[in-house]
């Protein structure tokens, strides 16, 4: 049996929408593999090593919110970055997503700088992406369903044709309601608009994450779950969503 | 437009605003916005025309929680008094509903006039509503997190029911206890009035509730609470610019939960049927506005006294023996409350939810992560199955896997019917029956069918929705 540590980055700043139900997720899915795993808040002004957590998990938060973030975390972002390429596990959900790429110019004309790891910027434009959302996407060489519930006024454009989204759009809006694209995806990082929470519908996600964690650790996971109501659910997305 | 076309045109939409009421509830469709809209398509300024014959006040009550009790306690009271009154129904809280009201309160010539209007709104809908027509009080029971999906984030529509009430002579009732309304302070040129409760003995020093009001809304840093009241209500400041509860004109005060509520308003005794601490706001803020309206003491007194809580609001049932509880859940606090109460009774227990995605409901149902729902697997609990049900009876049934709860009590049964049967046949010696909104009435239905084929004596006859 191993520790597992994940950190919920702000969780009084940037926790709307329920987000915090991915970290339930995760921590009840180790438990069922055999494992133990803990949750670490961290906040404004904490001091941290990212290199001690197993994986780093931010959801997001209003305007003003998202700015004392960004002054925070900026002072980590080498570092982080640098655990990002040697395959950290991340999961970034909606603000916190759009805080990774160079800026948000807000529809008031406001302009915020990003943490500028990925060459992406999101600008606020009239009315609210909202509604349910089904994606496909590529999660370990396997082509997968992803449901979820999208909530953003800002929209996402990628400015390096290179960079690989999290999904495809299926239904709904994604990235910018325009290509077709989701998220972001690099290494074991995925940045997302979806809410719903995103891992508890998506056993395949939270497997992912939990499997990319244990390969860091030398943990082999060999056993497999009962994902029978987490199948219902998500069928149930897939069916509305028809 | 002619005088005469004018007359016509208002009798029209009041003729087939009541036709459309009649079929609506014929179908049993209440709370539908359309006998409304067809009032409104006919004469669109009939709200306006309609509210013009209120001789006394309109008062608007909105906020996220406790608007329809403390709305029903406002209007229990004037009607102690013997005014008459027009008053909207529960969820039919947007334009249309409000019309609706009216047009159903009117005689057919449009000029009947009653003595109070008392008008329950969604928050984002008051600006619009202030276009038609000017209350004298605005009554913000307080802000909770449950209108975000619905409209972006809380500070926005802080901010448009701030604009909306800019430079007019509306006088603001808002809850010193709130972080959040304290938004309204600042704003000059308008009379506010504070309503708050003192110390009290229930009071916590932290919690785990989901707290939104965390921060200053000046200048941003994290407020210090010297207690909570219930959730984020309680006596707060803020250490970087001072900002802090304002002095409540109206303090709620030797608050006493033995369950019913007892407590003092500025000395004068108020005694309720009703249990927790978040009725104990709704009374107060009842209270208060009656007070700001001049009705006396002894009249609030006797009318608060009598007043039940009302059907799908803990409204019970007895099938076969068995004491069934209908619960309306919609947002995290609210489901909060209610678990904590269903954990407080002693009788072992089985719990159906209906979960429901319809825009009444709000189409965003991720706030079930949001609750604790963990306290469900406390000992004390004593829960042996529950029910999930509900258009998203699959979400419903994770949350309450990942809280911990043995998987294989947990029956899905998305057909209301179909498991409410399940829920009520199990061996527990009560069952809670909790619901979205748009699943209640339905459910509602089914228990008072079930409670007649099971051929038990009513105790008492509940009041319905109309
Ligand atoms: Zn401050």
């Amino acid at each position: 049996m191993a520790l597992y540590t994940l950190a919920h980055m702000y969780p009084d700043l940037m926790n709307l929408y329920g987000d915090r139900g991915n970290l339930f997720c995760l921590r009840k899915r180790l438990e069922w593999y055999g494992h133990s795993c803990s949750i670490k808040s961290y906040g404004l002004g904490d001091n941290w090593d990212c290199s001690q957590v197993d994986m780093i998990f931010m959801g997001g938060g209003s305007d003003r919110e998202q700015e004392l973030v960004y002054r925070d975390l900026l002072r980590k972002s080498d570092r982080l970055m640098a655990e990002i390429e040697s395959g950290l596990p991340v999961l970034a959900i909606c603000g916190a997503y759009q805080l990774l790429g160079s800026s948000y110019h807000s529809s008031d004309g406001k302009l915020m700088d990003g943490l500028r790891f990925f060459d992406f910027y999101t600008r606020g434009e009239e009315g609210r992406l909202i509604g349910n959302i089904v994606l496909n996407s590529k999660i370990e060489g396997k082509s997968i369903s992803v449901v979820g519930f999208e909530n953003h006024g800002g929209r996402t454009y990628f400015q390096d044709s290179s960079l690989e989204p999290f999904g495809t759009v299926v239904k709904g809006y994604g990235n910018n309601g325009k290509d077709r694209t989701e998220g972001i995806r690099y290494h074991n990082l995925i940045g997302s608009y979806l809410h719903g929470p995103l891992l508890p519908k998506n056993p395949a996600i939270a497997d992912f994450y939990i499997r990319a964690m244990s390969e860091r650790k030398g943990i082999e996971i060999d056993m497999e779950l009962d994902d029978y109501l987490e199948n219902y659910a998500h069928q149930q997305v897939l069916k509305k969503a028809e | 437009m002619g005088l005469g076309m004018k007359k016509l045109l208002i009798i029209l939409a009041i003729l087939l605003g009541k036709i459309a009421i009649w079929l609506s509830h014929l179908l049993g469709k209440q709370g539908s916005n359309f006998p409304g809209q067809v009032a409104r398509r006919i004469y669109p300024s009939i709200l306006r025309e309609l509210a013009a014959n209120i001789n006394e006040e309109i008062i608007v009550i909105t906020g996220t929680n406790g608007k329809t009790t403390s709305t029903n306690m406002m209007a229990a009271i004037i009607k102690e008094k013997g005014y008459s009154l027009v008053h909207n129904q529960a969820g039919a809280n947007m334009m249309a509903g409000i019309t609706a009201a009216f047009v159903n309160a009117s005689d057919l010539s449009g000029r009947q006039r009653f003595d109070y209007a008392l008008l329950e709104t969604d928050e984002a809908n008051v600006p619009l509503l202030l276009q038609e027509l000017t209350p004298k009080v605005l009554l913000i029971t307080n802000f909770f997190r449950d209108q975000l999906d619905r409209y972006g984030e809380l500070d926005y529509t802080i901010n448009l029911i701030k604009d909306s009430v800019r430079n007019t002579d509306i006088e603001l009732v808002l809850n010193a206890d709130d972080p959040l309304v304290v938004h309204f302070q600042n704003e000059t040129g308008l009379h506010c009035w504070y309503v708050g409760f003192a110390n009290t003995e229930y009071d916590s020093f932290g919690s785990m509730e989901s707290r939104e009001g965390r921060y200053c809304v000046f200048c941003g840093s994290e407020l210090q609470y010297e207690r909570y009241h219930y959730a984020q209500l309680g006596r707060f400041s803020c250490p970087a610019c001072g900002s802090h509860n304002p002095k409540p004109n109206f303090c709620g005060h030797d608050l006493q939960m033995n369950p019913r509520i007892s407590f003092k308003v500025n000395n004068i005794d108020i005694k309720s049927p009703y249990q927790g601490f978040y009725n104990a706001y709704n009374i107060l803020a009842a209270v208060s506005v009656s007070k700001l309206l001049g009705i006396q003491d002894d009249t609030i007194q006797r009318a608060i006294a009598a007043y039940q809580p009302r059907a799908g609001r803990m409204e019970e049932f007895f099938i076969n023996g068995k004491r069934v509880v209908i619960i309306l859940v919609k947002n995290p606090t609210g489901l909060n409350q209610t678990l904590s109460a269903i954990v407080s009774d002693k009788e072992a227990k089985d719990i159906f939810f209906a979960l429901n995605d319809n825009a009444a409901d709000g189409r965003d149902i991720s706030w079930i992560w949001d609750a604790e729902m963990e306290i469900i697997n406390s000992p004390e609990a004593q829960i042996a199955t529950i029910v999930a049900s509900g258009l998203r009876s699959g979400d419903l049934a994770l949350r309450v896997k990942y809280s911990g709860f043995d998987t294989d009590a947990i029956i899905i049964k998305t057909d209301l019917k179909n498991g409410i049967e399940t829920v009520v046949n199990k061996q527990g010696r009560v069952s809670y029956i909790l619901s979205t909104y748009t699943a209640l009435f339905e459910c509602r239905k089914i228990l008072v069918k079930m409670q007649e084929d099971s051929g038990e004596i009513l105790e008492k006859q509940f009041e319905t929705e109309n």
